[in-house]
């Protein structure tokens, strides 16, 4: 993992002793960790146990820590790197603990956060289609061909979840086009996995 | 054999081929699995070779000919010496399916399994890790949204979506001093005003992309400065705050130059000569004062640019909006009125400016006038102040020589003795200056010599660094790849199935072996049992021989004299006789059973060929192809 030097300068005074003992840091982590996943709360400034310490370094520590956490999270840090991480900037074997305990508390709703920034296209959840048959029209006395009435119901990322149609109508041909090329994205889908 | 085709298809598994789980022998391969197996090794011996191919068996009898015919065309070429043809590929028979495969697989490349061992790159990584989580939500069921827990959310429909948006973050720190040179206000405005940064962004959502984007940007910052110092600091030898400092300068100037440039006032527009000047102003306060301001460490000329147009002062902005303001028109006549009040002015301003002009040309050419001849004026003083200061020195050595007068002879001796005492002065002089200045000469050559020798020193250590620079970076780069190799060994050790054991297999090799020792020995055994039998027939063979010879001399002596005896010898050479007689159908049985067996086992290797089924698959090939040359007649007929 890497890490710039100010989120390095950061880490290596929470790895301090005589800044953090181990009851402020956890209790900092914990905070840290907090703010990340809700934005309500006071933050670092107004934690009882965090009263003592400069609050210009504690705000710095403050960014370093929450920095360090996304890009772990991020790129999906085990255990290792974590501690192999934290031991470079001089943590001892106590803080790492604490810290990777909280983290993995927290990882799965940071994970969750992460990925709702995206783009998600439309989820297809259900469909439903009826057969229309066209005898004739404006231009042609005698037509006589079917066409499919598609209704996809489709379940909507960007919009909390609302649920909405989208409607289409297609000859047989188009039709068979579709499935076809549906049942090609399903096999290629599946031969991903088997990399 | 079992052993063997289950190896045989592992290997064409990894090549490429769709075995499905049921098939595994080879005597269940069917022509179409024959053919993609044999065509996979051929693409993956030889890509070129094997791209003509195509793995799928086609529907046109004839087709399918030309495929056998090219299949064993390649494989020839491969170096397979035994025998092969299209029936080899279209009617099959197992042994010879076998020796083929066994021989394309024995030709397979073994880089693969080298290359393993290779750190796979990232993409690969990534690859695998999509390709497990695509694994993991293919194996998850659909669930309609009421019944979705929040652990499904991840996979199933990820709920709300935000956009990557990030803000500008306010921090406590700073990028480009350290935090002791910090004014005193900024420090306070840390300490006791700023918020966290997490609740700085507007937006919740923004919160991540925000940390996340500046996070990336020190880094990249970061490592555009290690890049640049590398490539050109280094060898500028300056200390990197000496640098900055020489390359920030550097770059004021130019943009300072670009600036004057694009600020020339031009006579076509008359609005810009205000703003001009106000640029002008500005950038002479721009070239006083940046050097203390708040320029960014990289600033780049894009960043002094937009520094130079957005902290333009308020009040010249003010300024100039009011002279705007008071240009307009401000009062209600008419506009003739306007009109010729305008057109009387402009004269009257015309004229004025004329005769202004003509006044300045005139005053110009007085003030050319005079400054010329101050210079004539200022030469010939000078001249004259020379001229003056020689004449004083003439006459103040006339004086002295009159004053020298009265005691002529006296004076001159002494004169001479004078100038002869100041000729041996400069003569001593010159020697001693020789003297000293031969040691001092040669002190500066040293001196010379040691600075150069110091500057191929520096620039030696210089160059030196760079190496070291060089192989520290690669040293970093190698440990992270080997770090990340060893990872992706662990993980791919932890997913192996643990129950197929080594020692198992070793255990399994070692019966095999010593399987084979015992048979050889019983072979050996068999063998030398065999030897003696045939010593010992050939011994008995030999006494038989021996003894009836003996007999047949002793019983034929006697024979002549005795009738009865002459009957014994009768039926001594019929037994004989007999016995040879049984010998040798004893013997014939054996051949005959020997033959037998060579022709059960004949029969079989012919039923292993399926010659009934591939006779009847030939029958029916053979009228496919009738079919399609008289559809290809009738076709033609057609045309």
């Amino acid at each position: 993992m890497e890490l710039s030097d100010s989120v390095v300068k950061g880490l290596q005074t929470l790895a301090d002793p005589a800044c953090f003992d181990l009851k402020s840091f956890s209790a900092f982590t914990e905070v840290a960790f907090d703010s990340l996943l809700s934005s309500t709360g006071n933050g670092v400034s107004g934690h009882p146990a965090l009263k003592n310490i400069d609050q210009a370094l504690l705000k710095h520590c403050h960014v370093a820590a929450t920095t360090f956490i996304l890009e772990a999270v991020k790129q999906n840090a085990d255990k290792s790197t974590i501690s192999s991480c934290l031991e470079d900037v001089k943590f001892d074997s106590e803080k790492v603990e604490t810290f990777y305990t909280s983290y993995q508390i927290n990882k799965r709703n940071l994970e969750n956060l992460l990925s709702s920034i995206d783009r998600c296209p439309p989820h297809i959840t259900d469909a439903s289609w009826r057969l229309e048959y066209c005898i004739k029209n404006g231009h042609v006395h005698k037509v006589n061909q079917p066409s499919y009435l598609i209704s996809f119901d489709v379940e909507n990322g960007e919009r909390e979840g609302t649920s909405s149609e989208v409607n289409f109508s297609c000859t047989l041909e188009q039709l068979q086009d579709l499935v076809g090329k549906l049942k090609d994205a399903a096999k290629s889908v599946e031969r991903a996995t088997q990399l | 054999m079992e052993e063997v085709d289950r190896i045989l298809i592992h290997s064409l598994k990894q090549a490429g081929t769709d075995i499905d789980e049921d098939v595994q022998s080879v005597k269940q391969f069917s022509s179409e699995l024959i053919v993609e197996a044999v065509v996979r090794c051929l693409r993956v011996i030889d890509p070129g070779l094997g791209s003509g191919l195509s793995p799928t068996l086609p529907p046109g009898m004839s087709a399918r000919f030309r495929l056998g015919m090219s299949l064993a065309q390649a494989c020839q070429d491969l170096g397979y010496k035994g025998e092969i043809g299209y029936q080899t590929f279209l009617y099959s028979n197992e042994p010879e399916i076998r020796s083929l495969l066994m021989f394309l697989v024995e030709k397979l490349p073994r880089e693969s399994a080298e290359a393993s061992d290779q750190p796979a790159g990232k993409s690969v990584l990534l690859q695998k890790a999509i390709a497990a989580q695509i694994k993991a939500q293919l194996a998850l069921p659909w669930l309609p949204p009421s019944c979705r827990l929040p652990l499904h959310r991840k996979t199933q429909s990820p709920g709300l979506c935000h956009s990557f948006r990030a803000q500008p973050l306010s921090l406590p720190y700073s990028q480009k001093a350290s935090t002791k040179k910090q004014a005193k206000e900024v420090k306070e405005y840390w300490r006791e005003h700023l918020v966290p940064v997490t609740s700085q962004p507007s937006h919740r959502a923004s919160i991540l992309a925000s940390l996340l984007e500046n996070h990336v940007s020190e880094l990249s910052a970061a490592q555009e400065w290690e890049n640049e110092w590398n490539s050109q600091g280094l060898l500028s030898r300056l200390t990197p705050e000496d640098y900055r400092s020489r390359k920030r300068a550097r770059l004021q100037k130019r943009i300072e130059e670009q600036l004057r440039a694009a600020a020339q006032p031009r006579p076509d527009t008359h609005g810009t000569t205000r703003s001009t000047s106000d640029l002008a102003e500005l950038l002479n306060s721009f070239g006083g004062t940046t050097t203390g301001g708040d320029v960014l460490t990289k600033g780049t000329r894009f960043t002094h640019a937009e520094k130079f147009t957005f902290t333009q002062e308020p009040e010249k902005a003010a300024q100039q909006m009011a002279a705007a303001a008071s240009a307009l028109p401000s009062s209600h006549q008419s506009e003739e009125d306007l009109k010729a009040q305008q057109e009387a002015e402009l004269s009257g301003l015309q004229q004025q400016l004329q005769q202004l002009s003509v006044q300045m040309e005139e005053v110009g050419g007085d003030i050319r006038q005079l400054t010329v001849s101050i210079h004539q004026v200022s030469d010939e003083l000078k001249q004259r102040e020379l001229s003056n200061s020689e004449k004083e020195d003439t006459v103040r050595v006339k004086k002295q020589t009159i004053d020298l007068l009265p005691d002529a002879e006296n004076n001159l001796v002494k004169l001479q003795s004078l100038v002869e005492a100041s000729a041996k002065r400069v003569v001593h002089l010159a020697a001693q200056w020789e003297k000293h200045r031969a040691p001092l000469i040669d002190e500066h050559r040293r001196l010379k010599e040691l600075c150069s020798n110091r500057e191929m020193e520096s620039s030696r250590k210089l160059s030196e660094i760079k190496d070291l620079h060089d192989k520290i970076r690669q040293s970093a780069e190698e440990a992270k790849k080997k770090e990340g190799l060893y990872k992706q060994l662990i993980t791919e050790y932890e997913t192996l199935p643990k129950d197929v054991s080594r020692s198992a297999y070793t255990m399994r090799i070692l019966e095999i072996v010593s399987n084979i020792k015992k048979q050889k020995e019983e072979i050996t055994k068999i063998l030398s049992d065999t030897k003696d039998l045939q010593k010992e027939i050939n011994g008995l063979t030999g006494k038989l021989d021996r003894t009836f010879a003996v007999t047949d001399e002793l019983v034929f002596k006697d024979a002549k004299k005795d009738e009865s005896v002459r009957k014994s010898y009768k039926y001594l050479a019929a037994l004989h006789e007999n016995c040879t007689q049984l010998i040798q159908t004893i013997e014939d049985t054996g051949t005959i059973m020997r033959e037998i067996r060579d022709l059960e086992e004949q029969i079989e290797t012919e039923n292993g060929k399926k010659t009934v089924s591939n006779l009847e698959k030939i029958l029916e090939d053979y009228k496919a192809i009738r079919q399609e040359n008289s559809a290809l007649a009738a076709k033609i007929r057609d045309g």
